[in-house]
């Protein structure tokens, strides 16, 4: 990593000393505005969608062309193709091989800075999806899943959230483990150094001394059972890094009259969303259980206004419950993601194209193809700094 | 669970825990991921009743159920037994007709 930081370092000076250089030729306005390159990257926030395909590759696309720029071999065999960004955004944190290992690239070159195979003796460790990067980028922690394959019997041994110095470079191990709750997904990192942990409920892990604390009973809410069915949560894939939220979608049923009752029930769709500066929590059901989504996208310039993607693209108000369109899809898509610009989604996962959408009309514009399928992977957005 | 008969150790465990009223034990596809975790038949039919919330094609689908474990029954398990299977179809879109089945092993 001090090689990365020598190349990041220079690559300042670099930019620094053109934008000197320019700025005796040019107009001062003109050169504030363009931005530096690494590795002939736009970088001063420069923003770029990440994805992962079969066989085994990281895919980089640049938002403003949406054109596919650079594609890097991830090692091993494919799987889950989860991608947690460093919030400089240039080193790419993607899982892999069977969801067991983790290799950081340096997204501007594709060089291998960072990595980790969880597993170890005779005791298999899967991360189901559960990969963040803390907020200061000198952390990354997944939630560990170990099974002890012993000759006559499997040995299902108990969660934990692994703390790896970013720093250690490649081999790297744990420098901490905290025993956490079964079947946690997705994770984030807050600004107050906190990690989301999104299971069964949403609690919050403090990585320093494992201490935990609940944010949101979902399984476990204390609503009128005659009244309320608990959530029911799929806790993969987007989670709002472009607006610096973490969101998890449910679907509950409200029993208006005798419990069991459809015809006087309501099935809604809600979901719990995390503010990662503040750490402020919403939670509201208000959307109508019409169709399925996967996830849910916060839109930029309307908190109210979110986006979901599965068979089809549809746009909600989430505090009225108003569907305000919806757009028919080529085929299934699990993941959705936007520039911070709010105008334009990009719609991936399953298969081996994303498709791209004005926010405006949901009309598509446009379609990435890749090499391969990207099945269960990320499709995240990184700001490379 | 009366018309139900357990055929192997775990529905037996499951029938056990539903007699004896602990099935807040048993929570079924509440954020699951995973095969030792995920008990889920194939939906033959969507959440309504119908088909038009189902994954379409199947192929778009296929990769994301077998990579997850999402359907154990149906598709090879890419997570633990069968790592190498489809690995070389890139695009199951187009190339389905490359992705062989599993057969045991002698």
């Amino acid at each position: 990593m001090k090689l990365t930081k020598m190349f990041k370092q220079a690559a300042i000076v670099t930019a620094i000393g053109a934008s000197v250089l320019l700025t005796g030729c040019n107009n001062a306005n003109t050169v504030a505005e363009a931005p530096a390159t690494i590795n002939g990257m736009k970088a001063g926030g420069h923003e770029y969608i990440l994805t992962v395909t079969r066989p085994n590759e990281l895919h980089i696309v640049d938002t403003e062309t949406n054109k596919l720029i650079r594609t890097c071999d991830v090692p091993g065999v494919f799987g889950n193709g989860g991608i947690a960004m460093s919030p400089d955004g240039r080193i790419a944190y993607v899982m892999t091989n069977k969801w067991e290992d983790v290799y950081g690239f340096d997204i501007t070159n594709c060089d291998i800075k960072f990595s980790v195979k969880q597993s170890y003796d005779n005791v298999q460790v899967k991360s189901i999806t559960s990969m963040a990067v803390s907020a200061d980028g000198k952390e990354l922690y997944t939630v560990q899943n170990p099974v002890r394959k012993l000759p006559d019997r499997f040995e299902t041994m108990e969660p934990r959230l692994a703390v790896f110095n970013t720093n250690d470079g490649l081999n790297a191990k744990p420098v901490r483990t905290f025993p956490v709750d079964r079947r946690i997904t997705k994770i984030g990192a807050m600004h107050n150094g906190e990690v989301i942990l999104g299971g069964g409920d949403l609690k919050a892990i403090d990585p320093q001394n494992g201490k935990t604390r609940m944010i949101k009973a979902l399984q476990n809410w204390d609503r009128a059972p005659d009244k309320w069915v608990p959530p029911d949560a799929f806790a993969m894939h987007s989670l709002g890094e472009h607006v610096g939220e973490f969101i998890m979608p449910y679907f509950t049923i409200r029993w208006n009259g005798a419990p069991g009752d459809e015809s006087k029930a309501d099935f809604l769709w809600g979901h719990v969303r995390i503010d990662m500066k503040t750490g402020e929590v919403e939670s509201i059901e208000k959307v109508p259980f019409e169709f399925i989504v996967f996830n849910w996208i916060t839109d930029p310039h309307d908190k109210d206004v979110m986006y979901g993607s599965f068979n089809q693209l549809s746009k909600h108000n989430v505090k009225t419950g108003e569907t305000i369109n919806v757009q028919a899809m080529d085929h299934t898509y699990y993941n959705i993601n936007m520039a911070n610009d709010g105008k334009t989604l990009y719609i991936g996962g399953t298969s081996s194209d994303i498709s791209v959408h004005r926010s405006d009309t949901l009309e598509k514009i446009g379609s990435i193809q890749l090499t391969g399928d990207m099945s269960t992977s990320d499709l995240r957005l990184a700001r490379l700094k | 669970m009366k018309h139900l008969k357990s055929f192997n150790k775990k529905a037996k465990m499951l029938d056990q825990a539903t007699s004896q009223g602990e099935v807040e034990e048993v929570v079924a596809m509440q954020s699951v991921v995973g095969c030792t975790s995920v008990n889920d038949p194939g939906w033959e039919v969507d959440p309504f009743g119908g088909l038009g919330s189902l994954c379409q094609p199947m192929e778009s689908d296929l990769y994301g159920c077998a990579d997850a474990c999402w359907w154990p029954a149906q598709v090879p398990d890419t997570m633990s037994s069968h790592p190498d299977w489809s690995q070389d179809v890139a695009k199951a879109n187009e190339d389905w007709r490359k992705i062989d089945s599993i057969f045991p092993e002698d």
